[in-house]
């Protein structure tokens, strides 16, 4: 890496990426230009000429046009013809419900706007989330409205090359036959392969199926699931085990390779209570907060959270967890196979010490890439500090209905010729199974197979039969959160293609009486809640399940069955046999932060959502750490052959921090070769590469190839800053804020001495802006709390009506997402001006969104007024007046503006060609613009916005005005004598969220009345770790940050932060404080 | 004639004073006339469809007396003031004019569960976020709005809706206040003088405390 000049040579830096530290010429164009090269220009292949031709023609268009005499054409008004009782026209209702991923129930509250879902958010009564909801599963409301869902039955029994599109009934008739002759051979050859469910309903349909067919297998594939922690707890107590965490009481938290706070199962649950302890607290006269030892090989969300994080391969994580386990235990023998590895590991002994001095308030937890081994020391050791009944606990899964047997048994009985009909449910095998079962290929084994499937996927084009699954919201069906709680998911809308969903799907193949899902789903109620009768539709019963959308107290029963501690010696002893010998490269497999396995490679939101660490959109690469790099010769962008055995896959490389020495990452769920408007193109297949006894890691070899390949980031783009490159270095620290809990110990109020001087005196009286507001409205953003999941970005991307723009215009710096995720690396100055970039220091996260400025910059500069401020405080965006000049954008400290360069959501997909051409053919392709079913997802309450306008966040302006009409109402109605004392209007705290800080498991953004000095927010902004961003260009933001606390091992990594100033007027104290906020 | 042949006529001067008066007179002429004809008083002001019921307003609301919440009932929760579906009609069509030729469409309605399609007379822009339920509860009288809809055999548009109008009311609203509880009377306050009017509608604005708001994001969104 080439090294930096530093003017102030202080050392402290954060680097937005790689390319900032290296100053590459890339860089540089992306700071000194306000809008990324690009931006401002036409689409490619549009020259003057032609825009002058287009324009000439909508002229033409515009006169022809205004030929009748009413401005706007008829409008009908369609009433119900018997309207529900209850129901209002026009009026939101909320409906609690269920999302299943990964086997785990998640509760959901449905947003519906006379019959239309829009918008799905966490169910604030269920245990799994308390009202948050990951990126995932907000998501999953573009799912329902994918134009490229399957839109009917498919079959293709007769010549698989010529699908025919079939109905149920033609099915119907073609399976009750079928599966009369297979119950008839007692369900020999009948295989099932199903995702993960915990679906009661399901659990008895299979015991149906068990009776109609007793030789029939029931196979269970998630390709990321978790099966070492099911294999290790099979160790440790013997049986099918499930560890439930509670970290609200952890104050030591080690986690070897576990992404708790980004992908696990109970990532909200974890989130939240994580975040309880670390916001630091003053507990007789000491700071208290907890602290977070992570080891792994590829940056996680979590590892950017850690306070002590340790990148290894998952080997020496293995070897740290057995050392740290010798010494926790006092058995040698556990750690004394590995020593003849050679492998160096940090900190055993600081880990140790922490651990023993928080015994009982501590938690070791292991990730799916560690070996089941790792699993059962964590449970081991859990219970030797007596963890165990405190920060841990276990629950015992409830046995299976059915012959179980694993997807190898499967393929092995394929291959054999022993699977006669094949039952799929869900699922995408035929691309995501271990490549060396070669699953597609032996599907030509399988004489009648069947899908389920939202869509006609990789998996379905292979099967006698595709028949369309009905998405979670058009059906009944139930489940088990990851702690048991039985969840309903009640339907929000019928099946838009004519779908059923698998427990119908299932009763049909049982041959129940019944295969209505709703009736399905009362019997396992009634069996569920031990009542003797099934609930009518009307019983209270019934109603209050369906209201609170799970059944309270139902969780399992959680147990602290003693470890078998004697098989563990054995367990190192192979373990250690096992990963002898290799020292190369080690390709470590990763579920994606966009699509997951691939389930959601079709979804635009997700595709758009940058990666938290890469900031890559819309494709995934193999990711390297840049000394390794370096030795290949590879920069960001090169394409690279990864080979692992025989099979081997070309991919783009992306070199980035925080890999393991000799780590390469490879993130799953891309390449699919499914013709999605969405997930074609996009991406590398890494499945080919995953075997089934190296699931997660495995040797690989990597090599430079010619070619290079072009990938979308986000990163560069909306450079915050006042005068481009100019001083980013200095600034960058006072940017983000943070610093060790001893020093926060120390003085409370750091975060104010860290940033410059504001020089507060105004021309005018500040007052006269906001006379006779009754409201004053502000946001805080604790930093402390925030993980960088991305979830808040997918909530107002839903809310907004935000569209996605396509790969090209992200590189172009288009992205139209209101609220950007910033995210920063620390690197060690090795010597003046040179920092070493392999690991980052620390990873600073920080969510940025419109600071709604007192003093906006942006209102100076607008030449027809178009973004003015409200007596309440919000800087507001009026989109009519917008006129395009993007002068505002140019003025705004924080970037956070976002221009409309195209209609994104009308544009007419046939002008692909002609004078009229607007762009290429796979940018419309990419938007499914125009589809009248992608439209069904608007939230009617914002305004869709047209090409040529400005937008920005507007603090969810729609929520406060709907919060404020309802408590005017609400207030008029009250008795004058009432109303003439005077009492002021005033709005609860906690009525208005926007949706960034409804979604936020955290808690880390909070929103409110800054008027009400007993507010949440009014509270965090007289927080000592409360700071202005770019508080000294005196633009006097109403959202506040918090500054970062962490709780390193050894203190304060940064004292030279808080020994003097920056840019050369500090003075030791934030004048920029809110007046209420007196802290002294 | 000779070397005068290709001289222009005398007359000829009188062009350009002609071209100037035309020249200045022309342009504020299309504007005005383009102004005035894209003024929301010449293209919505009086718009009156037929709807595929002649349903008179002054037989039900007037004659009849039946209060607008009878049929428009979500106007005093919700933004929409909802257009009544085919069973509230049929509530005492059932009864009355049942063989009505003229309610044909309501019937067919009522038997097929198909909606009947009204024509939508005061229409605002997408962008712009009206709620009835706002206005009601703090004393505008649907009578500001809508106009005399009582006498209405037929519903047309009286006022422009326009945003001008919108804010006139909102920067000063005393003269179209009223008691909350008689905004369904739409002839209340028509006998009084322009100075009773006035008193009243202050009175309400100071007990309820009204402040319309002139900010954007009121109604744009």
């Amino acid at each position: 890496m080439s090294s930096l000049g530093n003017p102030k040579g202080n050392g402290q830096a954060y680097w937005r990426s790689l390319d900032e530290v290296a100053d590459t010429p890339e860089f540089r164009s992306f700071m000194h230009r306000e809008f990324p090269s690009g931006a401002s220009e036409m689409l490619e292949g549009s020259d003057r000429r032609h825009f002058l031709r287009i324009m000439g023609a909508s002229m033409a268009l515009a006169g022809m046009g205004v030929g009748g005499c009413r401005r706007w054409p008829e409008e009908k008004i369609v009433p119900y013809a018997n309207r529900p009782a209850g129901t209002m026209p026009g009026e939101a209702r909320y409906y609690a419900s269920m999302l299943e991923l990964g086997g785990a129930a998640s509760g959901i509250l449905v947003t519906s706007y006379d019959g239309r879902p829009t918008k799905i958010e966490g169910n604030t009564a269920h245990p799994t989330g308390h009202g948050s909801a990951t990126a995932f599963t907000q998501a999953s409301i573009l799912d329902l409205y994918d134009p490229d869902r399957g839109r009917s039955i498919i079959d293709r029994l007769e010549n698989p090359k010529e699908p025919r599109p079939s109905n149920w009934s033609a099915f119907q008739d073609w399976a009750t036959p079928h599966f009369e002759g297979v119950a008839t051979a007692q369900g020999a050859g009948l295989w099932f392969l199903s995702e993960a469910t915990y679906s009661p309903s399901v659990q008895r349909l299979q015991r149906a199926i068990r009776k109609r067919f007793p030789k029939a297998t029931w196979v269970t594939w998630e390709p990321l699931a978790d099966t070492a922690a099911a294999a290790g707890l099979n160790h440790a107590f013997s049986g099918d085990w499930r560890t439930q965490h509670d970290l609200s009481h952890a104050d030591v938290i080690v986690s070897f390779d576990c992404d708790f706070l980004g992908q696990h199962p109970e990532e909200l649950q974890l989130s939240k209570q994580w975040a309880k302890g670390r916001r630091p607290k003053m507990d007789q006269g000491h700071a208290h907060m907890n602290r977070v030892f992570v080891a792994e090989p590829t940056l996680t969300i979590t590892g950017c959270s850690a306070d002590e994080r340790y990148a290894l391969t998952p080997h020496a994580i293995t070897v740290l967890a057995a050392r740290v386990a010798a010494k926790v235990t006092g058995d040698s023998s556990i750690a004394a196979p590995f020593e003849s590895s050679g492998i160096q590991t940090p900190q055993v002994d600081a880990i140790v010490a922490d651990l023993k001095s928080h015994a009982g308030s501590s938690v070791l937890m292991a990730g799916s890439r560690q070996p089941r081994f790792v699993h059962h020391l964590c449970a081991l050791m859990n219970q030797e500090l007596g963890n165990a009944g405190k920060t841990v606990s276990y629950v015992k899964l409830p046995p299976k209905p059915m012959t179980s047997g694993s997807i190898q048994e499967l393929a092995g009985a394929m291959k054999a010729g022993q699977v006669k009909t094949l039952v799929m449910i869900g699922g995408n095998p035929a691309y995501d199974s271990p490549a060396e079962l070669e699953f597609a290929a032996r599907m030509k084994h399988v004489p009648t197979a069947i899908h389920l499937s939202r869509d006609d996927n990789e998996t379905s084009q292979l099967c006698s039969w595709h028949l369309n699954r009905t998405h979670p919201l058009e059906a009944w069906s139930d489940g088990r959160a990851w702690d048991g709680t039985y969840s309903i998911r009640q339907p929000l809308i019928l099946p838009l293609f004519e779908g059923r969903s698998t427990i119908e799907f299932l009763a049909m193949i049982a041959g129940e009486k019944t295969t209505d899902g709703f009736d399905i789903v009362r019997s396992t109620e009634a069996e569920v809640t031990g009542a003797t009768t099934e609930a009518t539709a009307f019983s209270p019963r019934w109603r209050s399940l369906l209201h609170d959308g799970l059944l309270k107290d139902s969780a399992w029963q959680t147990d602290t069955p003693r470890v078998d501690a004697g098989s563990v010696g054995r367990g190192a002893e192979a373990t250690a046999k096992a990963m002898s010998g290799d020292t190369g490269t080690v390709a470590v497999f990763a579920g994606d932060y966009s699509v997951y396995d691939g389930r959601f490679a079709n979804n635009g939101w997700l595709q758009e959502l940058p990666d938290p660490i890469t900031k890559l959109t819309w494709d995934n690469a193999v990711i390297i750490g840049p000394a390794h790099a370096r030795t290949l010769g590879v920069q960001t962008g090169d394409m690279v052959r990864v080979k692992v055995g025989s099979a081997s896959v070309e991919s783009a490389a992306l070199v980035e921090t925080g890999q393991a020495p000799g780590v390469i990452t490879l993130p799953l769920g891309y390449g699919r070769r499914f013709e999605g408007r969405v997930s074609y193109n996009s991406g590398f297949d890494f499945y080919p590469l995953r075997n089934s006894d190296a699931m997660w890691s495995v040797p690989a070899k990597v090599e430079k190839i010619s070619g290079s390949y072009v990938l979308a980031r986000t990163q560069d783009h909306w450079s915050m800053d006042k005068v481009s490159g100019q001083g980013i270095e200095q600034r960058l620290p006072t940017i983000f804020r943070e610093a060790d809990v001893t020093t926060w110990e120390k003085d409370p109020h750091f975060a104010g001495s860290l940033g410059h001087t504001v020089h507060s005196l105004s021309l005018w009286d500040d007052t006269l802006q906001f006379e006779g507001a009754r409201f004053k409205w502000g946001m805080s953003i604790d930093l402390s709390a925030c993980t960088g999941c991305g979830a808040c970005v997918v909530a107002c991307q839903a809310e907004n009506n935000i569209p996605i723009v396509g790969k090209d215009q992200v590189r172009m710096g288009r992205e139209m997402s209101w609220l950007r995720i910033d995210r920063y690396f620390r690197f060690k100055e090795t010597s003046p001006g040179v920092f070493s970039t392999d690991l980052p220091e620390r990873v600073a996260i920080q969510p940025m969104t419109c600071q709604m400025c007192e003093n906006a910059p942006c209102e100076q500069v607008c030449p027809v007024a178009a973004t003015v401020h409200s007596t309440d405080g919000l800087n507001v965006m009026v989109y009519n007046r917008c006129v395009g000049t993007r002068y505002c954008s140019n003025n705004c400290p924080y970037k956070v503006r976002r221009f409309n360069y195209f209609d994104y959501f009308r544009r007419d997909p046939l002008r692909e060609t002609g004078m009229l051409q607007v762009q290429p053919s796979y940018y419309v392709r990419r938007q499914s613009g125009g589809d009248p079913l992608r439209r069904m997802q608007f939230n009617p309450e914002v305004t869709v916005r047209m090409r040529g306008v400005m937008e920005k966040c507007t603090f969810c302006t729609q929520r406060i005005e709907a919060a404020k009409i309802k408590a005017k109402n609400a207030w008029v109605k009250k008795p004058q004598a009432e109303k003439a004392e005077g009492i002021r209007l005033t709005i609860p705290d906690g009525t208005v969220t926007p949706a960034c800080a409804q979604t936020c498991a955290t808690e880390a953004i909070v929103f409110g009345d800054l008027m009400d000095a007993d507010s949440q927010v009014s509270k965090a902004h007289r927080d000592g770790r409360s700071y202005e961003l770019l508080g000294e260009l005196n633009v006097k933001p109403r959202n506040r940050y918090l500054a970062r606390v962490y709780n390193a091992v050894e203190g304060e990594r940064h004292p030279e932060d808080f020994h003097h100033g920056h840019g050369g007027h500090s003075t030791g104290s934030d004048s920029s404080h809110p007046a209420e906020g007196n802290h002294h | 004639m000779g070397r005068y042949h290709f001289v222009f006529p005398r007359w000829s001067n009188l062009l350009l004073p002609a071209v100037i008066v035309f020249a200045l007179t022309a342009p504020p002429y299309v504007v005005l006339m383009v102004a005035w004809g894209f003024s929301p008083k010449t293209t919505d002001v009086g718009y009156m469809p037929t709807q595929p019921v002649p349903f008179s307003h002054a037989v039900h609301a007037g004659e009849l007396g039946i209060d607008c919440r009878y049929c428009h009932n979500t106007v005093e929760y919700s933004a929409m003031a909802a257009i009544p579906p085919t069973q509230t009609c049929m509530n005492c069509h059932l009864q009355v004019h049942p063989n009505s030729e003229k309610l044909e469409p309501l019937f067919k309605s009522y038997e097929t569960g198909l909606p009947v399609e009204w024509i939508r007379v005061h229409d605002l822009p997408d962008y712009a976020y009206f709620n009835h339920a706002a206005h009601i509860n703090r004393g505008v009288s649907c009578v500001e709005c809508h106009g005399r809809i009582d006498t209405m055999e037929v519903v047309h548009q009286v006022k422009t809706l326009s945003m001008k109008w919108c804010l006139d009311c909102h920067r000063e609203p005393e003269p179209h206040l009223r008691n909350p509880d008689l905004v369904t009377q739409l002839e209340w306050g028509w006998a009084m003088t322009d100075a009773e009017r006035l008193a009243e509608g202050t009175k309400w604005s100071e007990i309820n405390q009204l402040q319309p708001s002139q900010d954007c994001s009121t109604c744009h969104r």
